[in-house]
């Protein structure tokens, strides 16, 4: 494409004015191999992730087993008398355990697998009229609030977008303490394969006179929670 | 170019601005409350400093390595499967994307908040060529009901109440007035969810292009960036030559000290990756995904060793919020898709001589660059922009007689003052003379070329006096006898 | 070092005479031999700031020339201090000679706060002053200079002075040179902002250390006819 050489050309043109030409040095000095933190910091991870998560308005829901949150999801979709539940696949987590709980309280279970482009419209139709959205989390950032949420056939990104409520889990061995850990955890390779979210909070805007206001076009409830399994 | 002020436009738009009392008190209120907002998200995160440091110095680094950078980010984007198109200025950026809208046959557009599309018109282009484009973004959509343009680049309605906006949705969307903020949002979300699902076409901007992964990142708070990205089956994203980072993990120094300065948050709500299209079997992606890369003047202002650094610029808008020029004549007042500090530097750069009055509208208080997290130094810049402005003739900008006069009334004052003798004679004469006019020492009104002082304050008349030979005693009035 | 040079700067000589006289007595309270700078009359940065580069290089290239690095150069205004101590190397880049004569001067130059507090170390100066005080900061002496607790530490050690904050995150006054009469309409809406900050903060005189400010500041009381006094910070610690 002669736009893009004539661009580059352009550019070096205009670098050659005096500037500065240090290597090009690759400023990442923290892309760490997977930080998997050792449990003593791991309460100090999670009371901090619980501090933030809140401090953006997510409503923590505990540190919890896999059977315990498959309750508690149950129990929340009671409360809000969800008929329609959308729950994506785990990734350290069968999440039938959550399918199951559902369905014996009543709930109708939407899962995903790999569709056709003509049935996409229709899908995202019925993921829109879901009540609620269940996703595990690839990390979370303590220091944030964060979770980075990776997209895949079975597990698609709109989950945590269209419904109005949003239930994301994290294994607890995948609290890193900030965006730093959380970038070099998750790695080039997989961002540039898959669909990456962090979601920090509840959708929200402030741009009638800077109130704050939840739920503009994303979930207005995002429920966090913890997972640490019995024998973790 | 999209809008370009017409001559002198400013004075008299600043002039309409600056009486508008209630503009006054809404960009005072929104913009403190932003401030404190920043204060309190920095205080609480020591490493701020630091990591403004190091964001500087990626910029640096990347602007400086453009061309390979840019390469780079090409080759991964087409890996991904992106159509990269390259362009060098608005129209060629337009034309591509609407050709892209005609081939594909696409009728309803709904765009994430972008200045970049703003500065290049893309919704009048898009219109014109028949297709419906909603802007979603909470502000932008309230000010794209209003016909009007955004009037800052983070908090597009600043300028309006929620007085304001209830009305004009009672009036555009036949709803009952109410000025909940709550309610008014609540509204914009059922009209704006509906626009998602039926929309063929996704518009965002981007904040980093990363060039190790190919990836756009597109921060936000509401999720309807998200969406444009996710749900229509062609996305669009334009984005200027200077958002490139080499690397992933560059990212989270931009990440820590963007949303602190834009909206006082540790992170926005939403920080979206975009690689490209969706796979095989996928529920999420649009079918194609094209980045539009603009030039639009930003490799001359890499050219000029000066306004290089302008290309630093990551769009938090917090120079808006502290310049004391904006925060009394608002966005709009500059005509130009960039206001504020910032806008000063690149809107002579990007739109032309029609901004050439805006570098010349600032005190040089330096408020922005203090704020600045990547510490650009915007005085050092307008000034260098005057010297090319005042300096070269081939350039001069039209004055209003008033300024005209004042500023080859400096040029005067300054040959006077080579000879200081004459001068301070000169200022005697001019205090003995004027001294019979003058009230307790101030005169209430001058005439031109003076008159603009006396405008809106008095003016002391000089009172020059010779060198004392000792050290008197000053009362403790202050007064020296 | 027992002589200082003294820069007035044009504002101070035509209008605030009793700053610069002010400033005399502190200087020489504190046994210094003052020696008046008179060959030159501004700074230049007026015609600087406007993009007039020569004619404000005719100025400052007297100005140089009529100090001696190895004197310290007081200055009892914080733009003007900037204009020699920031930009002069940038109005003079092309001009090598001129260049190492403003870095060799630069060094000497100072502020008149920070000349008392960093140079002579000096706090207390024995002022009175029994009014309530608003302290306003010029802008190029907070940002360019980075000159903060400098006026402060001094004014809270007169004697008989309250001090009061006007909490509107150090904002400008709207003077800025040219800007006053170019713009008029905008200086005049950061000038009454700026007043009404004052009258809400309870104070009856404000201090500044700069002749711009305090002339935009005055202008606009006076204009109001509004009581309050404005002062240069060397009148306050001349004050007894
Ligand atoms: S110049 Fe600095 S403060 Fe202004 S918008 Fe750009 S990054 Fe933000």
């Amino acid at each position: 494409m002669a736009e893009f050489h004539k661009l580059i050309a352009r550019l070096k043109t205009a670098l050659e004015s005096p500037a500065p030409s240090e290597p090009h040095a690759a400023s990442s000095n923290s892309a760490a191999s997977m930080p998997i933190a050792p449990s003593a910091q791991r309460v100090e991870l999670v009371s901090g992730f619980a501090r933030e998560f809140e401090a953006v308005r997510g409503s923590f829901l505990g540190v919890l087993s896999p059977e315990e949150a498959a309750a508690r999801i149950a129990s929340l979709a009671r409360e809000v008398g969800a008929r329609l539940v959308a729950v994506g696949e785990g990734v350290t987590l069968d999440a039938a355990v959550f399918t199951h709980a559902l369905q014996e309280g009543g709930c109708a279970v939407e899962r995903f697998g790999k569709l056709d482009d003509g049935e996409r419209p229709a899908a995202l139709e019925r993921l829109a009229r879901c009540d609620i959205g269940i996703a595990e989390a690839h990390y979370a950032i303590a220091s944030t609030g964060t979770f980075a949420v990776v997209g895949a056939p079975a597990r698609p990104n709109s989950l945590t977008l269209l419904p109005p409520i949003s239930v994301i889990v994290v294994h607890v061995e995948r609290l890193v303490l900030d965006l730093a850990q959380a970038l070099g955890a998750l790695g080039p390779d997989l961002v540039s394969a898959h669909r990456l979210s962090l979601i920090t909070g509840p959708s929200r805007t402030a741009d009638i006179e800077k109130r704050i206001v939840l739920g503009v076009h994303g979930p207005k409830t995002l429920y966090g929670a913890i997972i640490w399994p019995r024998n973790g | 170019m999209a809008r370009s002020p017409a001559k002198a436009d400013f004075f008299e738009a600043s002039r309409k601005a600056v009486a508008d009392h209630e503009l006054h008190r809404k960009l005072q209120s929104a913009s403190d409350r932003h401030l404190d907002h920043v204060d309190e998200t920095r205080a609480e995160f020591p490493p701020f400093e630091s990591e403004r440091d190091t964001a500087r110095r990626i910029k640096e680094e990347s602007i400086a390595h453009l061309d390979e950078l840019l390469i780079e980010l090409r080759r991964r984007l087409e890996e991904n499967g992106c159509s990269v198109f390259f362009a060098a200025d608005a129209e060629q950026a337009r034309n591509y994307i609407v050709g892209v809208a005609k081939k594909n046959g696409l009728k309803r557009a709904v765009k994430g908040k972008s200045m970049t599309t703003e500065e290049i018109g893309l919704n009048r282009a898009l219109i014109e060529a028949g297709l419906e484009v909603t802007e979603t973004d909470l502000g932008e959509y309230i000010v794209q009901l209003r016909g009007e343009p955004p009037s800052h680049i983070i908090t597009p309605a600043i300028h309006l109440s929620k007085e304001d906006v209830g009305a004009l949705f009672a009036e555009k969307l036949q709803m009952p007035y109410t000025a909940e903020p709550e309610e008014l949002t609540a509204e914009a979300r059922k009209r704006l969810r509906s626009a998602f699902l039926g929309a063929d076409l996704g518009i965002t901007g981007a904040n980093f292009a990363i060039a190790e992964t190919g990836t756009l990142v597109v921060v936000e708070n509401e999720g309807n960036g998200r969406m444009s990205c996710t749900l229509p089956d062609t996305y669009v994203a334009v984005v200027g030559i200077e958002k490139v980072i080499p690397k992933l993990a560059d990212l989270s120094h931009f990440l820590e000290i963007l949303a602190r300065t834009a909206t006082g948050q540790k992170l926005t709500t939403y920080t979206n990756f975009i690689n490209g299209p969706r796979r095989a079997g996928e529920l999420d992606g649009p079918r194609e995904v094209h980045v539009v890369v603009l030039d639009g003047g930003r490799s001359a202002m890499l050219a000029d060793p000066v306004m290089r650094e302008a290309l630093y610029c990551i769009r938090c808008g917090a120079c808006l919020n502290v310049c004391p020029v904006y925060r009394r004549v608002g966005g709009h007042a500059y005509g130009s898709t960039y206001p504020g500090p910032i806008g000063s530097i690149v809107s002579p750069n990007l739109f032309g001589s029609a901004a050439g009055h805006l570098p010349f509208a600032s005190t040089l208080c330096g408020a922005c660059r203090d704020i600045c997290p990547v510490r650009i130094d915007i005085p050092r810049m307008l000034l260098h922009i005057r010297w090319k402005e005042s300096e070269d003739e081939t350039r001069a900008i039209p004055w209003p007689r008033g300024a005209a006069r004042a500023r080859s009334g400096v040029v005067r004052f300054a040959r006077l003052a080579r000879h200081p003798r004459v001068a301070r004679m000169l200022g005697r004469i001019a205090g003995a003379f004027l001294r019979p006019f003058a009230r307790d020492g101030f005169l209430r009104r001058m005439p031109p070329p003076f008159n603009n002082w006396t405008a809106v304050r008095d003016f002391p008349v000089p009172r020059p006096r010779v060198r004392r030979d000792t050290a008197q005693e000053a009362d403790s009035s202050g007064r020296v006898p | 070092m027992d002589e200082v040079a003294l820069f007035p700067t044009c504002l101070a000589e035509e209008f605030f005479p009793e700053a610069r006289d002010a400033v005399l007595v502190v200087l020489e309270r504190l046994r210094l031999r003052v020696r008046v700078v008179r060959r030159a009359f501004c700074c230049g940065q007026p015609a600087f700031n406007e993009g007039f580069r020569a004619p404000a290089r005719d100025l400052a290239r007297r100005l140089v020339k009529s100090c001696e690095p190895g004197m310290p150069l007081v200055v009892p205004s914080g733009s003007c201090t900037s204009m020699i101590k920031v930009f002069y190397p940038e109005l003079f880049a092309d001009d090598p000679e001129m260049l190492a004569r403003v870095q060799a001067l630069r060094p000497w130059v100072f502020e008149f706060s920070q000349f008392l507090v960093d140079v002579l170390k000096v706090k207390y100066v024995g002022a009175r002053f029994e009014r309530t005080v608003a302290y306003h900061p010029s802008c190029h002496l907070l940002r360019e200079l980075k000159i903060r607790e400098q006026p402060r530490t001094l004014l809270s050690a007169v004697n008989g002075i309250r001090l009061v904050e006007l909490g509107d995150r150090d904002e400008c006054c709207g003077f800025g040179g040219l800007f006053s009469v170019k713009f008029p309409h905008i200086s005049g809406a950061m000038l009454g902002d700026k007043l009404a900050r004052i009258r809400a903060s309870g104070a009856n005189t404000v201090v500044a250390n700069d002749c711009g400010c305090l002339m935009q500041i005055r202008g606009g009381l006076h204009r109001a006819g509004d009581a309050i006094e404005t002062r240069h910070i060397a009148e306050v610690l001349a004050a007894r």
